[in-house]
């Protein structure tokens, strides 16, 4: 169990040194600004003094490196410092927005994985039938569709034509579940589409894989009925397969999740960063870039945790 | 019952009796199967229901005749070796090699196939559709076919560029790691896992609020995201041909780097180099029409796909398709290349699932 533990702790330690390179990133490449962001924010025509006043406010006389760890420092207490367009604190301007991606999300999460696992499973037994054959060709239409394509047929059909769910999601406190979820069915429907499709074809060829190894073929010849060979031999070689994939989808989830927040205009942690990105709020850009990537990152450990946990040859690497 | 319902039941079963008298399982399966649907959905839906099934398979059987008969002109005008190959290519590989060479032709004659100029207001906002324009009219009165054919030009374009400069850095780098190795080989494997480790439409997001929204700022963000997935493949596929005895042969012949490189390396990986070529693209082009879908992408008036969609999005609400027309096109140039991508992958691996 120890060397379980000591394991974990390694990767979590990379991912770790990984977030710290990329808040690196993403902190300088705003100082590679033609200019400076006091120039970016005022425009060509503001004056020397107004410059010099913006600058002081801002704290941008002090150098870059200090900047940094001030801002670092503040990110790692959730503070990233407040919006140079309103002048609001960026932890009050996302963290509800954040919120709500997380639930839309989650919501879209717990409709897609199990959907996606059973039947990329069955997919993977059919191989080569009819059925396989017609999903292959409709998992990879729904992965070659933009997201915003996915999202306005379902808004043309459910919202325009049948009037069944809203085509805009808007949210308000104190609205009970139930309503919360019929109200953002539409977006987390979009995503469900996209994620199924990717976590089928990465099932079907996990289990494909799987079912071509050698005790497979020794648990069929020895005629083991076709349910205990699924059960008994390939299941427990599964899991590490499919924890990968559904730690991949989500993390690809987190992202796909910004499009469709802007189709169905809602109110998460996507648009905020859309909205910031046009306006050239450059904290706010810094502090959803962060959250995005160190999202992305702890559900990629997460895969890789699971695989660890999962497969014991992984535990003692020759 | 009406005359359509009857014609429509008494096609399939006949359809299904001469699949199974011929033999054809998988057909008769499918015909039959389509049958038994229709039963349920015709109840459910009425006759509205079976006139939708019968259009869907209508467009499916004629993109499978244009497909097979694509691939018998290819194979005709091919030399024989060429031939040979295509021979194996399935109808869905044809029917991306189809829309492909379509996409092209409109690419490159935008201009001659286009009745109106891409930025011209001929019209007022959101006018429908007439003799003149085939389409209707866009947010400020632009002919939206027209566009659509500019922007076949533009977005395409723009991907393609996007793709090939990632592809050869890329390349580039994967090769020279592959037969450097050591340090260099160490430092770039890091750096693409790090660059790789931000969400892709995060990290253009991010470039463009700093750099804004220019061509070329669109291009060069794209490439240095993409770049590190080709280094990976590259890298991959180099590393196992490095260890030949042929490429340790060339070494003590005293071959440089890059002649390795070029005279032995790249000739025995061509094959998945260009299957990755393929993916990377589709992954480019979607997500470079996002970023115009965005409005962060080519700025207007240039007819883009990904911003036709967002300009238009409007007309959704009053149950109009006209703005799903470019999304639609972005979706099946992507599942065309995908298309020919999963035939080529098939045959370079000699993979035959069974």
């Amino acid at each position: 169990m120890g060397d379980i533990l000591g394991l974990i702790a390694r990767r979590l330690g990379l991912g770790l040194v990984i977030l710290f390179v990329i808040s690196i990133i993403i902190f300088f490449m705003v100082e590679l600004l033609p200019g400076d962001i006091a120039q970016a924010v005022l425009g060509q025509g503001a004056t020397e003094d107004n410059l010099a006043a913006l600058r002081e406010q801002m704290g941008l006389n002090k150098p870059a490196i200090v900047r940094y760890l001030e801002w670092l420092g503040g990110a790692v207490t959730f503070d990233f410092g407040s919006s140079i367009v309103t002048g609001e604190r960026v932890t009050g301007l996302i963290g509800e927005r954040f919120m709500n991606t997380l639930f839309l999300a989650a919501y879209a999460a717990v409709i897609a994985v199990p959907f996606a696992i059973i039947l990329g499973v069955i997919v993977a037994l059919l191989r080569n039938s009819i059925f396989d054959r017609v999903a292959n060709v409709l998992t990879l239409t729904s992965i070659s569709s933009p997201e915003f394509f996915l999202g306005y047929i379902l808004i043309l059909f459910f919202a325009v034509k049948w009037g069944m769910f809203p085509a805009i999601s808007s949210l308000s406190q104190g609205m009970s579940l139930g309503d919360l979820l019929y109200r953002t069915f539409l977006p987390a429907l979009t995503l469900v589409l996209v994620v199924t499709a990717h976590m089928m074809r990465m099932t079907r060829a996990a289990i494909i894989n799987l079912l071509a190894s050698p005790y497979i073929e020794m648990a069929r010849l020895k005629g083991a009925p076709p349910w205990k060979v699924i059960v008994k031999h390939a299941l427990p070689n599964a899991w590490a397969p499919i924890i990968n994939v559904v730690a991949l989808n989500l993390a690809y989830l987190i992202t796909g999740v910004v499009l469709v927040e802007v189709v169905f205009v809602y109110p998460g942690i996507g648009q905020a960063l859309v909205d910031a990105v046009s306006k050239r709020d450059f904290p706010v850009v810094q502090a959803c870039c962060l959250i995005f990537a160190a999202t992305f990152i702890l559900l990629n450990l997460a895969a890789d945790v699971g695989a660890i946990l999962t497969n014991p040859r992984l535990r003692h690497p020759k | 019952m009406s005359l359509f319902v009857i014609a429509y039941y008494t096609l399939l079963l006949i359809a299904s009796c001469l699949a199974a008298y011929f033999n054809q399982r998988s057909a008769f399966l499918l015909v039959f199967g389509l049958t038994l649907i229709s039963f349920i959905v015709g109840i459910v839906g009425g006759p509205g229901a079976l006139a939708v099934i019968a259009i869907v398979a209508g467009i499916l059987a004629l993109a499978a005749m244009v497909s097979y008969a694509f691939r018998e002109f290819m194979i005709a005008i091919a030399s024989h070796d060429m031939a040979k190959e295509l021979r194996t290519a399935p109808l869905t590989a044809a029917f991306g090699m189809f829309i492909i060479f379509t996409y092209a032709v409109a690419g490159i004659f935008a201009p001659w196939i286009a009745p109106h100029g891409e930025a011209e207001v001929i019209a007022s906002a959101f006018a429908p559709a007439d003799d003149n324009m085939l389409l209707g009219a866009d947010q400020l009165g632009r002919d939206i076919f027209s566009r659509l054919m500019y922007g076949t030009r533009n977005s395409v374009g723009l991907a393609l560029a996007a793709t090939l400069l990632a592809f050869i850095i890329g390349a580039l780098a994967g090769l020279l790691a592959a037969t450097k190795g050591g340090w260099f080989d160490q430092f770039m494997g890091r750096f693409a896992d790090v660059i790789m480790s931000i969400p892709s439409l995060i990290f253009a997001l991010l470039m463009l609020s700093i750099f804004g929204p220019h061509i070329h700022v669109i291009i060069i963000a794209v490439a240095v995201i993409y770049a590190p997935r080709v280094f990976r493949l590259t890298r991959a596929v180099a590393g196992n041909v490095v260890v030949m005895d042929y490429i340790e042969a060339a070494k003590l012949r005293g071959e440089g780097n890059w002649y390795l490189i070029r005279r032995e390396i790249l000739p025995n990986s061509t094959a998945p180099l260009v299957a990755e070529f393929g993916l990377e693209f589709c992954f480019v082009f979607l997500l470079v029409a996002g970023l115009s879908f965005l409005g962060l992408g080519i700025q207007p008036p240039t007819a883009d796909w990904g911003s036709m969609v967002r300009e238009n999005a409007t007309l959704i609400s009053f149950g109009d398709i006209t703005p799903l027309i470019p999304a639609a096109a972005i979706a099946l140039l992507t599942v065309s290349v995908n298309f020919v991508v999963d035939w080529m992958l098939h045959r370079s691996s000699g993979l035959k699932e069974k």
